[in-house]
């Protein structure tokens, strides 16, 4: 997977967490991660097909997700209900549509799917063929990683 | 003890969700994402707008349309939905009442979707995330060159 692809994620989620939590936010170092490792908790995912084909996962754990949905609905949530998942997605929904615009406008051409939420335990998400780029975003109410999975069409 | 009428000035200016006579304008919201309708529904009725109907997707939005016309000021429209996407919602609307005022909210990256919209009659369009002061912003323009 070329690191270009995860670049304009990294940066729409930079742009969006700011504005939308209005804080400091960290960008931690770039790894790859073997599809068998488990994700943090709380996976919002996006599919990619087109010029190039793949998904974007917004991974984080529950307690995270809580507070980040708390804090855009400057409300206190008690748990991750249909409001706090339908925040974190919309989250999720906001960082693509800027990072395909992005993208677009380097040539590439795609269309995404709606954002799915997963939440669990353990939960393992395996990708075929093409390896996971991930960049940790550090933020006061926690981690959140930017998991890029994108391959060019054969 | 002071009371408001102590201080004339602070809610003086009138809500923009207001018409001059002082009945509120009437908002239908389509939006798929609890978090987005719920945003909206907040900023408008601190603006004294009424919210007089919700809809989940497109083919409820444009039900809802026809059941409360012609009671019914204003439109959000999402644009991506399941069941019926926002550009064809719109579409129909439009179709049913070449009046209807529909206002799309869009994600960056669908500038196609939302020229298409404007092309089939949306008035105006609003890129998430929404603020508040955006928000107004382009719904009072709308209602103003009515």
């Amino acid at each position: 997977m070329r690191v270009e692809y995860i670049n304009p994620f990294v940066e729409a989620a930079f742009d969006v967490l700011k504005e939308v939590l209005n804080t400091d936010i960290k960008r931690g170092e770039l790894y790859l991660k073997s599809t068998s490792k488990p994700v943090l908790g709380v996976a919002t995912i996006i599919g990619l097909a087109g010029d190039v084909e793949g998904r974007i996962l917004l991974d984080m754990a529950p307690d995270t997700a809580l507070k980040i949905a708390s804090a855009m609905n400057m409300e206190e949530l008690k748990e991750l209900d249909e409001l706090g998942k339908a925040t974190i997605t919309e989250l999720a929904n906001m960082i693509t549509g800027q990072a395909v615009t992005k993208l677009h406008d380097l040539g590439f051409r795609f269309d995404l799917t709606p954002p799915s939420i997963v939440t669990g335990k353990d939960m393992v998400i395996s990708d075929s063929g093409v390896e996971a780029l991930i960049v940790p975003i550090h933020l006061p109410q926690g981690k959140v990683e930017i998991n890029v999975a994108i391959k060019e069409k054969a | 003890m002071r009371t408001k009428s102590d201080f004339p000035n602070i809610n003086a200016k009138k809500p923009d969700g207001m018409r001059p006579e002082g009945t509120p304008f009437r908002v239908l919201i389509v939006d798929d994402s609890m978090f987005v309708a719920k945003q909206i529904s907040q900023i408008l009725n601190s603006e004294g707008f009424e919210i007089i109907g919700t809809a989940k997707d497109g083919l409820e939005g444009v039900e809802k349309y026809k059941e409360l016309h012609p009671n019914v000021d204003l439109v959000t429209m999402d644009i991506t939905m399941p069941n019926m996407d926002g550009v064809t919602a719109l579409k129909n609307i439009v179709e049913f009442d070449p009046k209807a005022v529909v206002i799309m909210i869009s994600a960056l990256g669908k500038q196609e979707l939302v020229k298409q919209s404007l092309l089939a009659g949306a008035k105006n369009y609003i890129v998430k995330p929404l603020d508040r002061v955006k928000v107004l912003e382009r719904i009072t323009s709308v209602l103003k060159n009515l």
